[in-house]
C-alpha cells in the first residue's frame, strides 16, 4: 500500500505572498496547463453531473437548443411577423454559441464556492475549476452541433464549405468565455451577488446581442446603434456564426420614394477584423483574469 | 497498547539525526472580517465608504509564531478552542498562506483527515478515488497501485462502483478516510477528530493511523485530550489567542495548560460574583 518512495525529499517553502503581476500570471498559466488531468477528471464529473438525472442525459444538448429554437421561431416569426428566409437556421447560428456561452459561465461562477469543503482540505490550483466548466461546456456544444446537423437537413441548399470555419470562429468565442468564466469564479467567492445576478445579465446580453436579429440590419439607418452595439464581442461572434452557417443580409436605406431593400447573400466568410480584434482583447482579457484570481486565490481558504 | 509503544519508540534521543522537518519563522495568519462574512456587494460598497484603518475588521489567527521541529520529533499542540490551533494545521497543509513570515515543510505534508465532504456524487466511488488522487497530485501510475488497497480498507462491497449519491454517511466516511489515509506522508498532520463511522470501523481506523504515526518522520497532532498527549508525542506547545505562550515536554506543558485552564475559570467565577454583586447595590442607593 505504500508507495516506493525512491523520491527525494521534497522541501516547500512558503511565505507571505509578495509576487508580481508577471509571476503570477506565468504562476496562473502553468497551473491551468500543469494539472491536465485533474482537468480532465472534473471535466468528466462536470459532464456526467449535468443532465445525470434525467430520462434523456446528455441527448439535452441536442434537444434542448431545438425546443430553444421553437420558442423562438413563434415568437418572432408569428408574433413579431419579421420575414427572414430559412429564420430556424438564422437563429440556430445564435442559440448554440450562447447556450455554451452562458452554460460555461453559470457553471464556472459556482465552481470555486461550490468546493468550499475541500479548498479548505486539500492545496490544488483552483484556477483549475473554472476552466473545466468552460472546458466541460466546450464538450457539450461540440456534441450540441449534433442539432445543427439535424437543421441542417431542412436547409441543404445553404450547407456550404465556409461552415468548415466555425471552429475558428468557436476557438474566439473559448478564449472570451474563459476569461470572463476565471474572473467571474473568483469574484463570485467575495461576492455571492454575482450568482444571482448573472442569470439576469446574461438574458439581457443575449437580447442585446444580434442572435435573433442581425445587425447589419439596421447599420444603414441606425448607425449609432449599430456603432454602439458593435463594441458587444457577441455582435462579432454571432455575425460571424451566421456568415458561415446561414449568410448575411443587409439593408439599402430607402428614401422618399423608394422603399428600403433587404439584400440577402449566401454563406460567405467570418467577420475577420472583428474576430481578430475580439481574439487579441480576449488574450489580454484573460491574462487580466489570471491575475485577479491568482491574487484572490490565497483568500478562499480563509473566506469560504 | 504495543502500537503506542512503538509511537514511544521514535520519540526523543533514538534520532541522531536532526534534520528539520518543519521550520517556521514568525508566522502570521490574518483573516478579514469583512470577508468572512460573506459579505453582499451592498454591504462592501457602504463598507468602502466608511473606511476606518480597518483595524476592527482584521483577525490574527495566528501572530509571531517561531517554531521548528526535526525529523523524528511529534508534537502536540494545545489550547483552548479558537486559539488558532488548526489554523495552524491549515497553514502547514499549505491550505492557508501565511501573511507574515515564512514556512518551511521537509517532505510530504499528509492532508488533513476528512476528505469525504469533496466528493462528487454523481461519481462512482471509484471515480471518486481517481479523482481524489487527482486533487492530491498524485501521478496516475501510483494512483493505480494504492487503489485496490483504498478499495478494501473501505469495506463498501459493490458500492464501490455505485455513485456516490446512493453512499450512506458512514460509507461516504470510510471511503473519505480511506483514501485520506492511503498515502503515508513524511510530516503527518492530525486533527483529533478520529472517530469515523460505526465501532468496528473506528478501531480499524485508529489501527490505520497509528499505523500513519509510526511511519511517518514527524507529527504535529492537535488535541483536546490531554490524557493521550505524552502517549503520542515528545514536544508540546500551548497556543492561546494566536500566540504561542510555551513549548515544552508534553506533561509541563499539560500542567501548565490545566493551571491556566483554573486560573481563568477561577477569574471567571470571580467576575460572575462582581456582577452578582453589583444589582444589590444598585438596588440599594
Amino acid at each position: 500500500m505504500t508507495s516506493p518512495s525512491s523520491e527525494a525529499i521534497a522541501s516547500t517553502r512558503r511565505r507571505a505572498p509578495k509576487e508580481g503581476s508577471g509571476a503570477l500570471i506565468r504562476a496562473g498559466l502553468v497551473d491551468m496547463f500543469g494539472r491536465r488531468r485533474l482537468t480532465r477528471y472534473l471535466v468528466g464529473a462536470d459532464i456526467k453531473r449535468t443532465h445525470a438525472d434525467t430520462l434523456f442525459g446528455q441527448l439535452w444538448w441536442i434537444i434542448d437548443p431545438l425546443l430553444q429554437m421553437g420558442v423562438y421561431i413563434i415568437l418572432v416569426t408569428i408574433i413579431f411577423a419579421r420575414k427572414t428566409p430559412d429564420y430556424p437556421l438564422f437563429i440556430f447560428a445564435a442559440i448554440l454559441p450562447w447556450k455554451w456561452f452562458s452554460t460555461s459561465l453559470n457553471d464556472a461562477t459556482l465552481s470555486v464556492t461550490g468546493r468550499q469543503q475541500l479548498i479548505r482540505q486539500i492545496q490544488f490550483p483552483k484556477i483549475v475549476l473554472p476552466s473545466a466548466s468552460v472546458i466541460a461546456g466546450t464538450l457539450s456544444f461540440t456534441f450540441g452541433l449534433v442539432a445543427l446537423g439535424v437543421v441542417y437537413l431542412f436547409y441543404l441548399d445553404r450547407l456550404t464549405a465556409w461552415i468548415l470555419l466555425l471552429p475558428i470562429i468557436a476557438a474566439v468565442q473559448f478564449l472570451f468565455t474563459m476569461a470572463m468564466a476565471i474572473l467571474l469564479s473568483a469574484l463570485n467567492a467575495f461576492f455571492r451577488d454575482i450568482q444571482n445576478v448573472l442569470r439576469h445579465f446574461l438574458r439581457l446580453w443575449f437580447y442585446l446581442s444580434p442572435g435573433l436579429y442581425s445587425l447589419s440590419a439596421i447599420a444603414g439607418s441606425h448607425k449609432i446603434v449599430y456603432d454602439i452595439l458593435s463594441l458587444n464581442p457577441f455582435a462579432v461572434l454571432f455575425d460571424s456564426y451566421r456568415s458561415v452557417i446561414w449568410g448575411s443580409d443587409y439593408v439599402i436605406a430607402g428614401s422618399a420614394n423608394v422603399a428600403s431593400v433587404t439584400v440577402y447573400l449566401p454563406p460567405g466568410p467570418p467577420n475577420w477584423p472583428g474576430l481578430v480584434i475580439v481574439a487579441a482583447g480576449s488574450v489580454v482579457f484573460m491574462l487580466f483574469s489570471i491575475l485577479v484570481f491568482k491574487r484572490a486565490e490565497p483568500a478562499f481558504a480563509r473566506i469560504l | 497498547m504495543t502500537a503506542e509503544a512503538e509511537v514511544a519508540a521514535i520519540g526523543p534521543g533514538d534520532a541522531p539525526r536532526r534534520e528539520p522537518a518543519i521550520d517556521i519563522t514568525d508566522l502570521g495568519i490574518r483573516y478579514d472580517l469583512r470577508l468572512t462574512k460573506r459579505t453582499t456587494l451592498k454591504g462592501s460598497i457602504a463598507g468602502m465608504f466608511r473606511r476606518s484603518d480597518g483595524s476592527e475588521n482584521h483577525f490574527w489567527a495566528l501572530r509571531h509564531v517561531n517554531l521548528s521541529l526535526a525529523q523524528g520529533e511529534s508534537l502536540a499542540v494545545v489550547g483552548p478552542n479558537g486559539a488558532g490551533k488548526s489554523t495552524l494545521l491549515l497553514a502547514l497543509a499549505g491550505i492557508l498562506q501565511p501573511t507574515e513570515g515564512d514556512i518551511q515543510t521537509h517532505g510530504k505534508v499528509s492532508t488533513l483527515l476528512t476528505l469525504g465532504a469533496g466528493f462528487e456524487v454523481e461519481l462512482t466511488g471509484r471515480d471518486n478515488i481517481d479523482l481524489a488522487g487527482a486533487f492530491l497530485g498524485i501521478p496516475q501510475a501510483e494512483m493505480d497501485d494504492l487503489t485496490p488497497a483504498i478499495i478494501e480498507f473501505a469495506d463498501i462491497g459493490p458500492f464501490i462502483d455505485a455513485p456516490v449519491r446512493t453512499y450512506s454517511s458512514g460509507m461516504k466516511a470510510r471511503l473519505g478516510f480511506s483514501i485520506a489515509t492511503a498515502i503515508t506522508p513524511d510530516i503527518l498532520l492530525l486533527d483529533e477528530v478520529l472517530g469515523t463511522g460505526d465501532q468496528t470501523f473506528r478501531s480499524r481506523s485508529q489501527v490505520r493511523v497509528r499505523e500513519l504515526v509510526t511511519k511517518a518522520r514527524a507529527i504535529v497532532l492537535v488535541t483536546h485530550d490531554l490524557n493521550s498527549i505524552s502517549d503520542f508525542c515528545n514536544r508540546a506547545i500551548l497556543i492561546e489567542k494566536g500566540r504561542l505562550i510555551a513549548e515544552d515536554d508534553p506533561k509541563t506543558i499539560v500542567a501548565l495548560y490545566r493551571d491556566r485552564i483554573a486560573h481563568q475559570k477561577l477569574l471567571a467565577e470571580e467576575d460572575a460574583q462582581r456582577f452578582a454583586t453589583i444589582p444589590r447595590t444598585d438596588s440599594g442607593s
